[in-house]
């Protein structure tokens, strides 16, 4: 090739090299548009040089990024449950004079419900429900029946830790039954059943001699919580502090096996869950000017319960969902708060948020940075008179 | 579980016990058992292991021998249930008064008066039947918990 014609072909080659790398640039160094420090929080893990700060560590969750940025969101909902009062709106209208007295106002809170799942009550999340209720931090609790039941056995016996590749045949010839990583005996399921049967006896005769008591699953629990009387038992807590339980399906667990076999021998026992949904709703219903927060561990009975009641004051102000379902599936347990708020069970204005982690890991931090923390930082500050 | 009180009726034997207590795991199909102070014939029985619902569990069903009633019961299988002594003793039928009860012979000669005709409509028929045709009629009576009836008819009368 002549020399001329080299270079112009050189050339030539250069210069498409340079349209191709000019449109290649355009495409993948995209200018972007500048986030406002003001709206967007800038990404920063905990820095374990300033030591071992458990509230430190909590703070730098909102930073942190993917679910630990939803616990922190959770956090502060939680935060804003705790700490709104009355007199942070304006009073309506046609309110009555104690209403309007300020003092009264600052007095009145905003009505937590908190629900969770069996499972979580075998675990050691039972203690962390038991300090809420202990401290009448919730009002109105909601689970199902093994959420009742295992609270009640923890007293008589324990729980133990196993492991989830634990074979079910071997398991079940040495009578130890598996749930999750975790081992209860038959024996504890005994102990149960020695432990329940008077009380179901005596129930039944208050019931058929008393005409007046007519029992109910919360009204049931309230006694059970009565007759264990130990400071371990989220249960007794509820009863001491007038904290109402509701499980609509107390038949299906272990409770339901005993009154089963309770009423194959002493028959008669009656339980009216239409008085418990009448109960249950008026605990939204009948709240005035109040607002209520939700905060709902797992999925099933007990979330949907909870957000079915609250729909009956057009949506609750809070919620905060901790837990592993996912909503592909069109389950009530993976629907996040959008949805309920589709069915009028959430306010379209309440601040929500689902954080996708097993509550066992979240749920003791959530109250390490809520509850927990105003509860210590209160008796701090309270003098001694 | 509490034990069911026995009310002793002041009937012929007083000395001996209506029942004997025996363990609800060794209580098999075809024996008899109180359930609700009645005395039943087993006709189910089905365990189910220790578990969520507690100790070992036998569910008995069975059928009250004197009114063919159906009987439940679930029982932990370490505990004692009552059992009833039944007895069946032949008499020979002597008389059936206008107000249906029955007089029988018993082995020492006396007669026995308080036993009603059986509810039973087979064996209803047979001994009205039998004896307004004339023929000798020996009774089985059934006794349990102190109830008595007939049960069983025979004709010993010749072919």
């Amino acid at each position: 090739m002549p020399q001329e014609e080299m270079e112009a072909a050189g050339s030539a080659g250069e210069k498409r090299d340079q349209e191709t790398l000019e449109s290649v640039r355009s495409v993948v160094f995209k200018p972007s548009i500048s986030l406002e420090e003001k709206r967007f929080t800038k990404v920063a893990g905990y820095d374990f040089n300033q030591g071992l700060d458990l509230l430190g560590l909590l703070d730098s969750l909102s930073g942190t990024g993917f679910q630990a940025s939803n616990l922190g969101d959770a956090i502060e909902i939680v935060n804003q449950m705790i700490d709104w009062r009355l007199s942070h709106q304006s009073p309506t209208e046609y309110c009555g004079e104690e209403v309007r007295n300020p003092a009264y106002r600052e007095s009145v809170g905003c009505k937590i419900f908190l629900g969770f799942t069996s499972n979580l009550v075998s675990s050691g999340i039972r203690e962390i429900i038991r300090f809420l209720v202990q401290h009448r931090m919730v009002e109105v609790l909601v689970t199902t029946a093994g959420g009742i039941e295992e609270d009640l056995i923890k007293c008589l016996a324990p729980t133990y830790r196993g492991d989830f590749s634990l074979p079910g045949a071997s398991l079940r010839s040495k009578g130890l039954n598996r749930i999750g990583n975790l081992l209860v005996p038959n024996d504890n399921y005994c102990k149960f059943e020695d432990w329940i049967m008077p009380i179901l006896d005596q129930m039944l005769t208050e019931q058929t001699l008393e005409q007046n008591v007519i029992w109910t699953p919360s009204k049931v629990i309230a006694r059970l919580g009565k007759e264990i009387n130990d400071e371990n038992s989220y249960l007794y807590w509820a009863y001491k502090n007038g904290v109402s339980v509701y499980c609509p399906a107390l038949t299906d667990g272990s409770l339901g096996d005993m009154l089963y076999c309770h009423s194959v021998r002493n028959p008669g026992l009656l339980i009216d869950i239409v008085q418990d949904i009448r109960a249950m709703n008026g605990e939204a219903i009948h709240v005035d000017q109040r607002k209520t927060g939700i905060i709902i561990l797992g999925g099933g009975l007990p979330k949907h319960h909870i957000c079915n009641a609250n729909m009956f004051r057009n949506g609750a102000d809070y919620a905060v969902y901790i837990n592993t379902a996912q909503e592909f599936d069109g389950s009530d347990s993976g629907a996040q708060p959008d949805e309920a708020i589709s069915w009028g069970k959430i306010k379209g204005s309440a601040k929500t948020t689902k954080v996708h982690c097993d509550a066992s890991i979240a749920f003791p931090l959530l109250v390490a940075a809520t509850f927990a923390k105003k509860f210590h930082k209160k008796a701090n500050t309270n003098t001694v008179c | 579980m509490s034990d069911e009180e026995h009310h002793f009726e002041s009937k012929a034997d007083a000395g001996a016990s209506k029942t004997f207590p025996q363990q609800a795991g060794t209580i098999r199909k075809n024996g008899y058992i109180v359930i609700k102070g009645r005395a039943c014939k087993v006709v189910e029985v089905s365990t189910s292991k220790t578990g969520k619902h507690g100790h070992a569990k036998c569910h008995f069903v069975a059928i009250d021998i004197f009114n063919a009633k159906k009987l439940e019961d679930i029982v932990p299988s370490s505990h004692n249930c009552d059992v009833p002594h039944v007895n069946r003793t032949d008499y020979q039928l002597i008389d059936i008064s206008e107000d249906g009860f029955i007089s029988l012979l018993t082995d020492n000669g006396s007669t026995k008066d308080d036993l009603r005709l059986p509810t039973d409509e087979t064996l209803l028929a047979q001994i009205k039947d039998g004896f307004a045709e004339g023929k000798d009629l020996v009774v089985t009576v059934m006794s349990a918990m102190g109830e008595e009836q007939i049960c069983a008819l025979k004709d010993v009368g010749p072919k």
